[in-house]
């Protein structure tokens, strides 16, 4: 297995080089460097100002290795991401990495909850409604399901801000404090939009699974010896559609390091979500590569991750 | 009782036993003079010679203070000293040259800060010198601070020199570079026109009359700044970087930063107008003379009273409109813009809805010192100077089919005063009754002109179809595209063919750069209260062809440019008045712009907010304000009462649509 996690970390080097020369593409020669100047600096910049600013921000040096092989921004580009020496902020020239380390708490403060509730409310609901499959109870599960999924997260994050913040005044609008004592008052409006928003795929999915796996012959061998549907389900079922859950929920957990976008730019979460808001927004291009090839290395870890998943948890797979 | 077993279910049933409640703050800020107030974006720097957006001023403004400021309530606008004992007077040398003199108050002092070491009165501050502002001037023409106003600066002697022979000397001597800021300045000698005649006095002189110059003293930029302050905040071993840690002499001092979420600012103890209230020094009481009106609107009220009225000010992110809007709305912020999808409910008929004003808010609308144009390119040989007489008449065909008014109606809430020329309301050289005769819609007279330029109908002679033009604009999005369309739909009844020409920013800006373009949609905002702030932008020496300069326009005129720098240089009299009204007559006959709106500000806040008047610049003023909070804690309280009774109504339906379900399915299964 060893051999095989090397071999994939291996072809996902190749991918995150790949990543990084699409981005200095984009990023040094689509945006060019007086470009990234004048959105740092302002309108009102005058020429002289914007060549300073090209200066002191190092990108006032020959773009390619042909220009200049030993001080060129190719290399140094590579070089920095390499070696996670991210550098500064175009936008502010705060540090890049001091930004990550402030921003990833608040970021995990919501993706961690977000992602375990909405496994678990994703599992017991589909469970429910595969308990009850072609009942009514089902059906309008999957009425819901597909109503829910068809509804676009800007919307749930609106109407919960009106109805449940505004209207019903349970929960504030908006905001965040790192203090955990008052944290969970602000995270409970975003932690139900993302989970609400989230679990109708979800209890679709693993709906879809359960009711494959209640189909096979350990289910009714286990109700021919007189296991409860309750047991059945909680204990053969559950345990036997691990899989196809584990490759939907693995794949997932790098990612909340990178935060949620939407959810954080609206719900005032100082996160790394809002940092790559920011960063689109504010045209802070050095700090979007580094958001881009983070994701990009999350992704590829992912992968791994879930492929190893997959031996852990059903020893008829090898990894070779 | 019942209502407090109801609210603990609820919380228990949602097992959130802390959150049942949307009050954001927390309850030992329920009866503090706290001013709850919102930014959008994270500051970029908090180095006073670099921060330049309204964001970071809304600190620097409050931490730094400066020489001189605006009267608050008076207008026009008019300077009066702050830590300057008075506003100087312009000397002319003899060499011509001018001098002004600013005379430091003594004993100002800096905020407590690590910075300064402990000093021998067992303080961590220090006296506030002359010396400080000549190194904040330094700073602004140090070319590795990145300021964005050096420009302005170029006019003091030496000013520009000095930039050029530190970023020389850096460049050739390594161990000179390594040196504290302070340091390398004080190796390369004096500053011709920066001269600190004693501990308490500095003598600028300009190479030339300049008086708007003064008006950067009333700006942050300028503001003495300690050189500990920043040698000590290096960024290195933990601490912040100076950009990031202000130490100023201002009426608030920074207590939390943290620039993606909240910003808090308290009372400055060592504020020289908290230290030494008997000093009574302008700037540091609530003023008790005004414009007109101000008297009826209650603002003299607080005449008097002793500045800053409020003990702390909270800055919270909150980047989405709509969010924001709903928590002014609950009493969480104390002040609001108007965002347009509520526009209808809280204004009528130009005057705040009824609903609104039975919760106690108040609205006030000022015009900013702005103006938004269209402009064309006078270097174009179709639009521009090269055309003549018959690129003029199409110009001013086209300026007479802009609907201004019903533009600013379709698209801003009506929101907008229409310009009749570059200079807004409430500046000198504004005229009431200038009516601009090429800014109203004559379409009789347009087409006319445009068969006098040769294009009857529209019709381009050597082509014998709809003359071509190109609208150029960073717009993309369909709702800003829309705004644009509006003006080329104007232009086709006249039979003219605009294309509609949307780029990205950077595209946008490499045509202007290259020149690659007709027609544009621009604005600017001032920087400080003078015709001078406008009508430089369309002095030909700024042109945007030779210079890079924000003469967008390209537009040159012999004669423009010679009032203009005669305007530059005089005082506010007669003479500088009928300047400007001759500068603005060449562009009304020129028309390198089509003037569209002076734009403006509608300002809502709750009526538990006292001493507001807009001030239109981005000025925080926020030291004038007062706070009932007795009357704010009340009315939140009752705004925000949760409701309880839905939780039991939608897990009653739950039940109810399940029971059946699961009931039939038990049966069906024995």
């Amino acid at each position: 297995m060893l051999a095989y996690v090397i071999r994939r970390l291996f072809y996902g080097a190749g991918v995150v080089l790949g990543v990084l020369l699409l981005l200095f593409l984009l990023f040094f020669t689509v945006a060019t460097p007086d470009d990234v100047a004048r959105q740092a600096l302002g309108e009102k910049a005058l020429p002289d100002v914007i060549e300073q600013w090209k200066v002191n921000h190092g990108y006032d040096r020959p773009l390619w290795p042909w220009q200049d092989f030993d001080d060129n921004l190719f290399f140094d580009h590579y070089r920095r991401m390499l070696t996670f020496d991210f550098g500064r902020s175009d936008a502010d020239d705060t540090p890049i990495m001091d930004r990550i380390r402030d921003g990833v708490g608040p970021s995990l403060a919501l993706t961690v909850p977000m992602f375990v509730l909405g496994v678990v409310a994703g599992i017991v609901l589909s469970l429910f409604v595969a308990f009850f499959r072609e009942t009514y109870i089902d059906r309008m599960g999957v009425f819901l399901c597909v109503l829910g999924m068809s509804i676009s997260i800007l919307l749930y994050i609106i109407g919960a801000q009106y109805l449940i913040g505004k209207t019903l005044r349970w929960f504030p609008i908006s905001g965040f404090d790192a203090d955990p004592s008052v944290m969970l008052r602000f995270l409970a409006l975003p932690l139900l939009v993302g989970v609400v928003s989230g679990v109708g795929g979800d209890v679709r999915f693993y709906r879809t699974v359960f009711l494959e796996e209640t189909g096979r012959d350990y289910v009714r061998t286990a109700r021919a010896k007189g296991a409860g549907e309750g047991r059945v389900m909680a204990r053969h079922v559950l345990r036997n559609a691990l899989i196809p859950i584990l490759t939907r929920v693995v794949v997932a957990i790098p990612f909340l390091f990178t935060g949620s976008l939407l959810l954080e730019a609206f719900f005032g979460i100082p996160g790394l979500g809002a940092l790559t808001v920011d960063a689109i927004q504010g045209n802070d291009f050095s700090t979007l590569r580094t958001m881009v090839f983070i994701g990009a290395l999350l992704f590829v870890l992912g992968q791994v991750a879930t492929d190893v998943s997959y031996a852990l948890v059903d020893p008829r797979v090898r990894l070779e | 009782m019942i209502r407090v077993l109801l609210r603990a279910a609820l919380c228990a049933g949602l097992a959130l036993p802390i959150a049942c409640s949307n009050n954001p703050y927390p309850d030992s800020d329920r009866d503090a003079a706290v001013l709850y107030t919102t930014f959008r974006e994270a500051p970029r720097t908090l180095d006073p010679a670099v921060a330049y957006t309204t964001s970071s001023h809304a600190v620097t403004g409050n931490v730094y203070d400066t020489l001189l400021e605006y009267h608050y309530l008076k207008r026009p606008y008019t300077l009066i000293p702050s830590l300057a004992v008075a506003v100087p007077e312009g000397r002319v040398l003899e060499d011509g040259r001018v001098a002004y003199r600013f005379e430091l108050r003594r004993g100002l002092l800096y905020q407590d800060d690590p910075a300064f070491g402990l000093g021998e009165d067992g303080r961590l501050t220090r006296e506030i010198v002359a010396e400080d502002v000549a190194f904040q001037l330094k700073r602004i023409a140090d070319p590795a601070v990145n300021s964005p106003v050096i420009e302005p600066f170029r006019v003091l002697a030496g000013f520009a020199e000095f930039g050029e022979a530190l970023a020389a000397r850096r460049k050739d001597d390594a161990e000179f570079a390594a040196l504290p800021a302070h340091e390398q300045y004080a190796a390369l000698g004096p500053v011709d026109g920066l001269r600190v005649v004693d501990r308490h006095t500095l003598e600028i002189v300009l190479r030339e009359p300049s008086p708007q110059i003064l008006y950067w003293f009333a700006m942050p930029f300028t503001t003495p700044v300690a050189w500990e302050a920043v040698q000590y905040y290096d960024g290195k071993e933990g601490r912040p970087r100076f950009a990031d840690h202000p130490v100023g002499s201002g009426p608030y001092r920074l207590v939390h930063y943290n620039k993606q979420a909240r910003m808090s600012l308290e009372v400055n103890p060592n504020w020289h107008g908290v230290r030494h209230p008997e000093w009574k020094a302008p700037g540091t009481l609530f003023p008790s003379e005004g414009a007109p009106g101000d008297a009826e609107k209650g603002l003299l009220d607080a005449a008097g009273e002793p500045l800053p009225r409020i003990q702390r000010i909270e800055f919270l992110r909150e980047k989405e409109s709509i969010p924001r809007f709903n928590k002014f709305l609950q009493g969480y912020f104390d002040t609001s813009g108007i965002i347009k999808e509520s526009f209808d409910k809280v204004v009528v008929e130009d005057r705040l809805s009824p609903e609104m004003a039975a919760r106690g808010m108040k609205l006030e609308k000022s015009v900013e010192p702005s103006v938004f144009y269209i402009g064309f390119n006078m270097d174009d040989p179709t639009v521009g100077a090269e055309g003549g007489e018959r690129s003029r008449k199409l110009r001013q065909a086209m300026s007479l089919t802009v609907d201004v008014e019903e533009w600013l109606r379709r698209f801003t809430n009506g929101r907008g005063v229409p310009a009749q020329s570059p200079i807004p309301p409430g500046l000198f050289g504004y005229d009431p009754d200038y009516l601009n005769p090429f800014r109203k819609v004559d379409m009789e007279r347009a087409r006319a002109l445009l068969k006098e330029a040769g294009y009857a109908d529209g019709i381009d002679p050597e082509t014998g179809k709809p003359l071509h033009l190109t609208f150029d604009t960073y717009q993309t999005s369909p709702d800003q595209l829309l705004v644009i369309r509006f003006f080329v739909d104007a232009w086709r009844r006249l039979g003219l063919n605009v294309e509609l020409a949307p780029t990205n920013y950077n595209q946008f800006q490499e045509k202007v750069r290259n020149g690659a373009y007709q027609i544009y949609m621009w604005g600017w905002i001032a920087d400080f209260p003078d015709p001078e702030n406008f009508l430089f932008l369309l002095w030909s020496e700024l042109a945007r062809s030779n210079s890079g300069g924000p003469n967008t326009s390209n537009f040159s005129n012999a004669r423009f440019d010679e009032l203009y720098k005669a305007m530059k240089v005089r005082p506010n009299d007669a003479e500088r008045r009928a300047m400007v009204a001759e500068m603005r007559s060449i562009l009304e006959h020129e028309r390198p712009w089509i003037e569209l709106h002076h734009s403006e500000d509608y300002a809502l806040y709750h009526g538990w907010l006292d001493g507001v008047k807009p001030f239109g610049m981005s000025f925080p003023m926020v030291k004038y304000r007062g706070l009932d909070v007795a009357e704010r804690a009340a009315r939140r309280e009752a705004w925000n009462e949760p409701l309880v009774w839905p939780v039991w109504v939608l897990l009653v339906g739950l039940v109810a649509a399940a029971v059946p379900g699961v009931v039939t399915f038990y049966r069906e299964r024995q």
